[in-house]
């Protein structure tokens, strides 16, 4: 496999992980603010939308970064 | 994906012959996870299939290696384009550590390169542009010498360029915005300023050319960075920046939408905030390339043209061009080509641009002569000995680039918690929003509120917006940009100073481990000493009367008379303490005529016939063979050999005529290097093979703490070592080459005096003169340049520190005060360019021996020279 199609391989695995992430953490702010109730409905899905962008940059790269090692791209002159 | 695989082509050396090929076969095909190997004699590879996730090239390296090959790497250095911060080092190194085939790759964010170490075959450079540029900065392959230089100036000259040209279209329309955001408060000036200007929805067309204009790069880079799993400080900017812009833009054209409406829209944020931003990272381009002033100074000296001497004529060629032999004629005020040895003419040349050596150095035919000097007085002819990159200029400045490039462990950490420090923030930027959207905002919130320094009212906005406000105004502030440009930034300042006063740094480690030096060990001979005896002192018998004619009485001329009757008798001899004693008499001035007769008697001294007389030269030992009583100068002479010299017994027709006494002298500076090192606080110590009693009466004089006696060459190493024991960082100074072992132990080897051959040089410090004060500039330099460092660090992280707390909102339950995104973005430039200021304060370090030096007559600063210099070889 040549290496850009390694990395795109790597691209694709890893968002199916972070993206569930970042979807539950956007989710459950989402339930979070319903639950305590009191909050216009633009500030719950801009809130939502918010931590759900924050949490996809957070797990984005700790993701790739983690998916890129199992599959052994760091293995080498670094062992 | 369990069963990837990789082609691979791999360099092996020391084939030779078809079992060669089966041995490396053999090696490779026996690791797992290796499919398939086919060795190529002729081409000197290894093509394989192998799965990455279950071996690794280490392995491959290893098992080739152990059966008797190698696999050879290379170095590469790449221009990268585009770091800001300490982030973007670690995601540069990190891309470019991730190709299969690189061993090593080191950033440097203030010099902007990446040196990578590589197997070629593995990995090409154009992979390795191609990691960099995806994950969102420019890489371009770095050439040496003066096209560096120019690429190099060209790329910052064309950074300040595009940020000015963006700092101009964000600075002038968003200050149109800032007037229309606060056109109410404009008091008389409302005459002069047209209403419409104040309308939202064309203060959100205003900003709307800024964001996506100038502000456009901090999108596209993170973007690209996201891409491959890394955040940047440009995310920071983008999320920043974006979210601003987005939030005032939808209640500018949905005010019902509930984020706050009409008062809620913060257009000018994101104006301004793009606008500081710019303005920052404008601001350090200029600054930046300041700190990297000591490389250019020295390639800037590299004269263009040599007047060469071929067929008996004169003819200018390119200083690149002259060729190992060819004959070279320097003019006064030119500057000298390239190296070599003089062969006719007499000059001054001054070398301090090269060496720290104030006063111009004499030259006639016989003495070397160091490329980009400059001749000062006379004319004079030299053969090219070194041309091009072997050059003592060429090797000063890759000894330099290397030094700047490489990285001090202080550094390696600051690098590390900047680069885990994006995500930390967004961490935190999420925290920040939950708090204030699920408690803050109910609890605290005060619609009379405001931004600090602002008579902007919070007004009606709503929880969403609020939160927002804060959460972004974290990921602003935040940025670790200062952090990152901390200590390069004062290292390069901190080398480039060093090279100016001739002393070399071989790496920035060298730099933070000599600020912690305690311990400096000397070799003694050619380091304290000259290494060459001299004569010290002259008695004579003042009880002996007339020798034939002369007075032998205990005047200077009797001294003298001794002297010149020993070295005649010494005049063949080619014993190194006779030929102190001939170059003892030469230097008084003393003629000496050749002995009528001379006997050497081996291990004790000579005998000769000169003048008529019968003179005896030797040690005690021969005199009493001899029966010559020295009783009465025997008190002097045990009195010398306490003092470590060596004593030769004169007899004149076998009565007792004088003492010589011979020994090793000191350098002109060794005391008051030592005196000055005490003043540090610095423990010094003198290793040598000489016995005890000689070894402690040179350290009495020159004032050495301890003193390693009776040391023998090979077990200087283990007496460093022993010393490293208990507890002390300990430097070696000794001369370079054969110190070796002695330098590389030591916690930092001083190779002294090397002159300009500095690639031959062991050790981690290279003192071009042969002046041992350049130690106490070697430590003064390193302290002034850590010193600078931790200012750097703590004003880096004191601002971080400070800043976050107060972005989160701190202040607000207390004061309803809150920064505004823009004021952050202006903050945290601000940290920047205080970083970098600071550092360029080491411009005027200078050390205590050449403040206390007095001005020499006719020898300026050496950076005025130097620019006088430049200008000539311009």
């Amino acid at each position: 496999m040549e290496p850009e199609q390694f990395e795109k391989e790597v691209a694709r695995r890893s968002a199916f992980i972070y993206l569930p992430i970042s979807l539950g953490a956007a989710l459950l702010f989402f339930l979070a603010a319903s639950l305590v109730g009191g909050y216009p409905p633009v500030a719950k899905i801009g809130g939502m939308v918010w931590v759900g962008l924050l949490s996809l940059i957070v797990s984005m790269p700790i993701i790739t970064a983690r998916v890129k090692r199992q599959a052994g791209t760091r293995v080498g002159n670094r062992q | 994906m369990t069963e990837t695989t990789f082609n691979l082509s791999l360099p092996i050396s020391g084939m030779t012959c078809a079992s060669c090929v089966s041995h490396v076969e053999g090696a490779l095909k026996e690791l797992p996870g290796v499919d398939h190997v086919v060795v190529n004699l002729a081409t000197n590879k290894a093509s394989l299939v192998y799965n990455p996730a279950r071996i690794g090239l280490a392995d491959m390296q290893r098992a080739v290696e152990d059966v008797g090959y190698g696999i050879p790497t290379a170095e590469v250095t790449l221009d990268v384009r585009g770091m800001t911060c300490a982030s973007c080092v670690a995601h540069v190194e990190g891309a470019l550590k991730e190709l299969t085939g690189v061993q090593e790759a080191v950033v440097n964010l203030g010099l902007g390169t990446a040196r990578v170490t590589y197997i070629p075959g593995a990995v090409t450079t154009s992979t390795m542009k191609r990691a960099v540029r995806d994950v969102g900065y420019e890489a371009s392959e770095r050439s040496d010498g003066a096209d560096a230089l120019d690429r190099e100036r060209q790329a910052r000259e064309d950074e300040i360029k595009r940020q000015g040209r963006n700092l101009i279209i964000a600075g002038s329309i968003g200050l149109i915005v800032m007037i229309g955001t606060f056109y109410d408060m404009l008091g008389p000036l409302k005459a002069i300023v047209p209403v419409f200007l104040s309308y939202k929805w064309v203060i959100g067309l205003l900003t709307t050319p800024i964001v996506f204009g100038p502000g456009r790069q901090f999108f596209t880079n993170s973007w690209r960075g996201l891409k491959h799993g890394v955040t940047d400080m440009n995310l920071l900017y983008a999320t920043g920046i974006g979210a601003a812009y987005g939030i005032a833009l939808i209640n500018t054209l949905f005010p019902k939408a509930g984020f706050g409406g009409e008062g809620a829209t913060f257009f000018e944020s994101a104006a301004l905030l793009t606008t500081f931003i710019i303005l920052g990272r404008w601001l350090e381009a200029l600054t930046r390339g300041r700190t990297s002033e000591a490389i250019r100074k020295l390639m800037k000296l590299q004269p263009k043209i040599a007047r060469v001497i071929r067929d008996s004529k004169e003819e200018e060629i390119p200083a690149d061009e002259v060729e190992i032999g060819d004959l070279i004629l320097v003019r006064p005020g030119e500057a000298i080509p390239v190296d070599g040895l003089v062969s006719e003419g007499y000059s001054a040349v001054d070398e301090s641009m090269l060496t720290g050596e104030s006063l111009p150095v004499e030259k006639k035919a016989g003495d070397n002569v160091i490329g980009s000097t400059l001749n000062k007085t006379g004319a004079f002819k030299f053969n090219a000995t070194r041309v091009g990159k072997d050059t003592a200029l060429a090797q000063i400045i890759k000894l330099v680039e290397d030094a700047q490039a490489s990285k001090a462990p202080i550094q390696k950490l600051a690098d590390w918690v900047a680069g885990h420090f994006i995500l930390g923030v967004h961490i935190l930027a999420v925290l920040v929003f939950v708090f204030w959207f699920f408690l803050g905002y109910q609890r605290f919130f005060d619609p009379g509120s405001r931004f600090i320094l602002s008579p902007y009212l919070l007004g009606e906005i709503g929880v969403f917006g609020f939160s927002l406000l804060l959460s972004v105004t974290v990921l602003v502030i935040s940025c670790p940009c200062a952090v990152g440009l901390a200590t390069p930034s004062a290292m390069m300042a901190g080398t480039g100073k060093a090279a100016e006063n001739g002393v070399l740094f071989k790496g920035a480690e060298a730099i933070e481990k000599a600020s912690k030096l305690q311990t400096i060990v000397f070799d003694k001979t050619g380091t304290l000493t000259k290494g060459e005896p001299s004569v010290t002192d002259l008695i004579a018998n003042s009880e002996l009367g007339v020798i034939h004619g002369e007075s032998t009485l205990a005047t200077p001329n009797s001294q003298l008379l001794i002297l010149r009757l020993a070295a005649v008798a010494e005049k063949n001899s080619e014993h190194p303490l006779g030929e102190a004693i001939v170059q003892g008499a030469e230097s008084r001035g003393l003629a000496l005529v050749e002995a009528e007769s001379f006997n050497s008697i081996p291990g004790h001294g000579v005998e000769a016939q000169v003048e008529g007389r019968e003179v005896l030269l030797g040690n005690r030992k021969l005199m009493r063979e001899r029966s010559v009583n020295f009783t009465q100068l025997m008190g002097q002479a045990e009195a010398f050999e306490a003092d470590g010299k060596t004593v030769m017994f004169v007899a004149v027709d076998g009565q007792p005529a004088g003492l010589i006494a011979v020994a090793d002298t000191l350098k002109e500076y060794t005391v008051e290097a030592i005196q000055r090192l005490h003043k540090l606080g610095i423990e010094t110590a003198m290793i040598t093979g000489d016995n005890r009693r000689t070894a402690e009466a040179i350290a009495r004089q020159v004032g050495i703490d301890r003193v390693l006696a009776e040391v023998l060459p090979q077990d200087k190493a283990e007496e460093v070592k022993k010393l490293q024991a208990t507890g002390k960082v300990v430097a070696m100074v000794g001369d370079g080459v054969n110190d070796a072992p002695a330098l590389a132990q030591a916690d930092v080897g001083m190779a002294i005096g090397s002159g300009t051959d500095v690639a031959k040089e062991t050790g981690d410090v290279i003192l071009i003169k042969d002046d041992i004060r350049d130690v106490v500039v070697t430590l003064e330099v390193a302290k002034a340049t850590m010193r600078k460092v931790k200012q750097n660090l703590f004003w880096a992280f004191f601002y971080n520190t400070l800043s976050i707390p107060l972005g989160a909102g701190l202040l607000y339950p207390f004061f309803s005060l809150i920064i505004s995104p823009e004021l952050a973005g202006l903050l945290m430039a601000v940290s920047s360019i205080t970083v970098t200021l600071n550092t360029l304060l080491l411009k005027g370090f200078k050390s205590s021996i050449r403040r206390d030096d007095r001005p020499q007559p006719g020898a300026g600063e050496p950076e005025t020279r130097l620019a006088l210099l430049a200008a000539n070889s311009d």
